[in-house]
């Protein structure tokens, strides 16, 4: 469904891409693991189009992404909830919501998607008319994924949707992607949580400095020595 | 980061361009004298918009007001009572400086509260009251009943202006006929300015300003007081302008309120945006272009299109008046700057790095960056073992605080007590209240009712740079740094509030000065090694790796000498070993520094293994307290916040 052959991605003159190829099949969660700065962020960065690969190619469903708009790829079907959230601030956790599902045009499935996403994160039903910057840390992280669901996109990435979340919250995050995935939605998610993100996963591949040096089956990484070391902090 | 002033053969230039021109007859002098006014005027600017980040749409206001000051005290002729006779041009050139700094101040208070767009519009209004007033103020009569106490007073010379103005008086010196003497005095003005905004940026203060400018309420939160700091850039921008005006006057020897409309202030900021704002040499470098282009390229090239019009038989070429369209030319400068070298011709290039961006961190992380004991700084450790004797068992304590945003309660009637010495984690379900805690205790937020006591003293009111001063600093949720500002920088701000250096001290730099900004870069260093961050001084923070930067922000914050310290999610976003290495540091700042630290985090490894006592919040009110084993235990606390699954694996995906 996605594929990244031989990706070089550059800010200036660093190189945070280095031939990066992973793919994802329909159907899927596969999930990119790695240290701070190993270039994940990069990675869905460059499948976005918010940055340009200067070589090789990202393709989705057969189609080149690497030389579209990022609203065009967004038209095809993918969507992301970033890092660090970035909702829109100074509009209401609903109108935040609405902005998720405007490139729909089934008006009629918006409103039943808007119930499961209340479904998942009650929270946000009580919040509904706040503004989303008056939100807590948590509570916008909630958001940011419901607004990529309200797009009801074929291909979802996530981009540490764990991070600032409590322990309850982490594990029903985790239970909503599988849920999510369930549903038929793909999803790329990208996860300092490893050890999570290894469990709902049914592929993952481990990143380091701009490559891929480690990939497999997540049951078969969460066995491999170079995992459970450096990234489930295991002795 | 430093600039030097030019290499000598720019100096040697300088001093015999005058000469040059003469003997070539080319009679430039004066344009270019004129010029450095103009870039005088633009350093000054800088000073508000480069380094303090304040957008000012009307500073030529000061411009007016440094050359009316100048004009009043020193024409011969005005018909006020005030000035029977001319005064010295060389003591009218201070007062005018000084009477622009004052103004900067009363301007600069109303306009603190307001930033941005708002502080824009502010000042744009003033530009255009001065002249205004200058205007109307030629023709005063004020009239109670029928009696008229004043009448008909010209105090400003209305719309006509102040014509003569006296000229600097200096034995020998033919400022009457020639212009090379005025070239002479403003390069010496000039290079004395300059010289002493180089001085400022490289200060305490310039580094204060710079912090506001990246994130006022993360500088507020370091120390720096942003009210002073804002009027110090407001009255500083305006007294060099008071300088340029005032050699302004006495150098046409008239002046007229048209001099110092709108047009002037929007090229003033064009000379600083289009050599780079905050640079001095890019400021230098613009105000130069736009002059010269102005005052000689445009007449010159007239002349020259208008004879290639008659040779090529063109009569519009042949009549074309290229001053007319100057406005233009600018315009199109400026866009096309903006488009090409968005920080400015002399601008620093700033590369476009996203937070993960740097590819070549080595792939293992390095033993060494595990936080020792030894490396803890000698100062650090006299300052805290030298804090006064605990009188009292808790450093902080909070009793009752509520705070309600709207019809919303973040916060009700929370209790909350740190002893001394003691690590306390602050739990809770996301949205629970615990950054509005954090919030007011730092001062960010004040409070709706209850009591907060830090080391005997109560915090209610206080802002928050005077809570770091008390001994408390925080690091935030969602890193805030200052992120075009070098990693040693960082920490200098830090270390603001326990310096004393004020203005006169960064320009002058007397001894004691010097010292204490060696001892303070010294102490940043080793704070720096401490946190493991050596050797990346002249980074800018935003180019710093995520894990790098929380380590940064750390130090930032024991640079202000805390005795209470407010982590707000240190793990975060950070991996197994990362978490491990910053959870050491914690341990080891309450161990040997006998720090007292107050956690919000939501790694229950880290808060249950170094936490002595947990506080859980949900809906802004205290659900439980207790040691980490108790809370793990805690009904609620699971119910609310661990979740039943807290110890079980969760289910595999089916394939």
């Amino acid at each position: 469904m996605l594929e990244l052959a031989d990706v070089h991605t550059y800010y200036g003159s660093i190189r945070a891409l280095r031939g990066l190829s992973l793919s994802v099949e329909r159907g899927e969660i596969v999930t990119l693991i790695g240290a701070n700065g190993a270039g994940k962020t990069t990675t869905l960065r460059t499948i976005l189009g918010l940055v340009r690969p200067r070589h090789g190619t990202v393709s989705f469903n057969g189609a080149r992404l690497d030389a579209l708009s990022t609203d065009r790829i967004v038209r095809l079907g993918i969507a992301q909830s970033p890092e660090g959230r970035h909702i829109f601030p100074r509009m209401s956790v609903l109108e935040n919501l609405e902005l998720g599902a405007f490139v729909r045009s089934d008006r009629d499935g918006i409103a039943p998607d808007l119930e499961r996403v209340f479904a998942l994160f009650p929270r946000l039903r009580e919040r509904v008319s706040q503004k989303g910057g008056t939100l807590s840390g948590g509570e916008q992280q909630m958001l940011a994924i419901s607004r990529a669901l309200m797009a009801r996109p074929g291909l979802l990435l996530l981009d540490e949707p764990s991070m600032g979340l409590s322990p309850i919250l982490v594990e029903t995050i985790f239970r909503i992607i599988q849920d999510i995935n369930r549903q038929g939605t793909t999803i790329l998610l990208v996860e300092q949580n490893a050890r999570m993100a290894l469990r709902v996963a049914h592929r993952g591949y481990v990143i380091q400095t701009g490559r891929i040096v480690l990939h497999d089956a997540a049951a078969t990484l969460l066995r491999s020595d170079l995992v459970r070391k450096t990234y489930l902090g295991e002795k | 980061m430093r600039e030097s002033l030019g290499p000598p053969a720019l100096v040697v230039a300088l001093l015999v361009y005058p000469f040059v021109d003469r003997a070539l007859g080319l009679q430039t002098v004066h344009a270019v004298s004129d010029g450095m006014i103009y870039v005088l005027l633009a350093l000054g600017l800088n000073i508000v918009v480069g380094y303090a980040g304040l957008l000012d749409l009307g500073y030529a206001a000061f411009f007016a007001i440094g050359a009316y000051a100048m004009g009043l005290l020193n024409s011969p002729v005005l018909g006020s009572p005030l000035y029977g006779h001319a005064w010295s041009f060389w003591l009218c050139i201070w007062l005018a400086a000084a009477v622009s700094a004052l103004l900067g101040l009363v301007i600069g208070a109303p306009t603190l509260r307001v930033r941005g767009d708002y502080l824009a519009i502010i000042t744009l209004g003033f530009g255009e009251i001065i002249p205004v007033a200058i205007r109307n103020l030629g023709d005063v009569t004020i009239e109670i009943g029928t009696w008229r106490p004043i009448e008909r007073l010209n105090l400003t010379g209305g719309e006509n202006g102040v014509n003569p103005v006296g000229r600097p008086v200096l034995p020998g010196v033919p400022f009457e006929t020639d212009p090379v003497p005025w070239y002479f005095l403003i390069l010496v003005v000039g290079a004395l300015s300059l010289w002493a905004m180089s001085r400022l940026r490289d200060s305490r203060l310039g580094r204060a300003w710079m912090a506001i400018r990246e994130d006022e309420t993360a500088a507020d939160c370091t120390g720096v007081n942003p009210v002073s700091t804002k009027l110090l850039a407001f009255a500083l921008g305006a007294s060099f302008s008071g300088f340029a005006g005032s050699i302004y006057a006495a150098k046409l020897q008239a002046i007229t309120p048209g001099a110092f409309e709108f047009q002037v202030s929007i090229m003033l900021l064009c000379m600083v945006v289009l050599g780079g704002a905050g640079s001095l040499k890019g400021v230098i470098l613009g105000g130069m272009l736009i002059t010269v282009f102005d005052r000689i390229v445009l007449s010159q090239s007239t002349f020259l299109v208008r004879s290639i019009g008659r040779t090529v038989g063109v009569p519009a070429l042949a009549a074309i008046d290229l001053t007319l369209w100057r406005w233009f030319f600018f315009g199109l400068g400026l866009v096309l700057v903006m488009l090409l070298r968005p920080q400015g011709l002399a601008g620093r290039r700033v590369q476009p790095v996203a937070a993960d961006a740097e590819g070549d961190q080595p792939l293992a992380p390095e033993p060494s960056s595990l936080p020792r004991v030894e490396a803890i700084p000698m100062w650090l450790r006299e300052r805290m073992t030298r804090a006064p004797a605990a009188q009292e068992e808790a450093i902080l304590d909070v009793r009752g605080v509520s705070k309600a945003f709207g019809g919303v309660v973040a916060l009700n009637a929370v209790d909350l007590v740190v002893p001394r010495g003691a690590i306390i984690g602050l739990i809770g379900p996301n949205g629970a209240g615990k950054t509005t805690f954090f919030n007011v205790v730092t001062g960010l937020a004040r409070t709706d009712g209850g009591r907060i006591t830090f080391a005997g003293g109560s915090l209610i009111g206080l802002r928050p740079n005077a809570i770091v001063a008390r001994g408390i600093a925080r690091t935030f949720q969602s890193i805030r740094l200052f992120p075009y500002m070098s990693v040693l920088d960082n920490v200098l701000v830090g270390e603001h509030c326990r310096l004393a250096a004020t203005v006169a001290g960064a320009v002058l730099r007397p001894p004691a000065v010097i010292a204490e900004e060696r001892r303070a870069r010294e102490r940043a260093r080793g704070l720096l090694a401490f946190v493991g961050l050596s050797g990346k001084d002249d980074d800018l923070a935003r180019n710093l790796p995520y894990g790098d930067q929380r380590r940064l922000e750390i130090a930032r914050a024991l640079a202000t000498e805390p005795r209470l310290l407010l982590l707000d999610e240190p793990t975060a976003g950070m991996n197994p070993r990362e978490t491990e290495t910053l959870t050491d540091l914690i341990g080891l700042l309450r161990r040997e520094l006998a720090l007292s630290i107050l956690l919000i985090e939501h790694d229950m490894e880290v808060v249950m293994g170094i936490s002595d006592r947990i506080t859980v919040l949900d809906y802004g009110t205290r659900i439980a307290e207790g040691t980490p084993a108790e809370i793990q235990r805690h009904p609620r606390v699971i119910e609310a916040y661990l979740g039943t699954g807290y110890e079980r694996e969760p289910a595999a995906p089916s394939p």
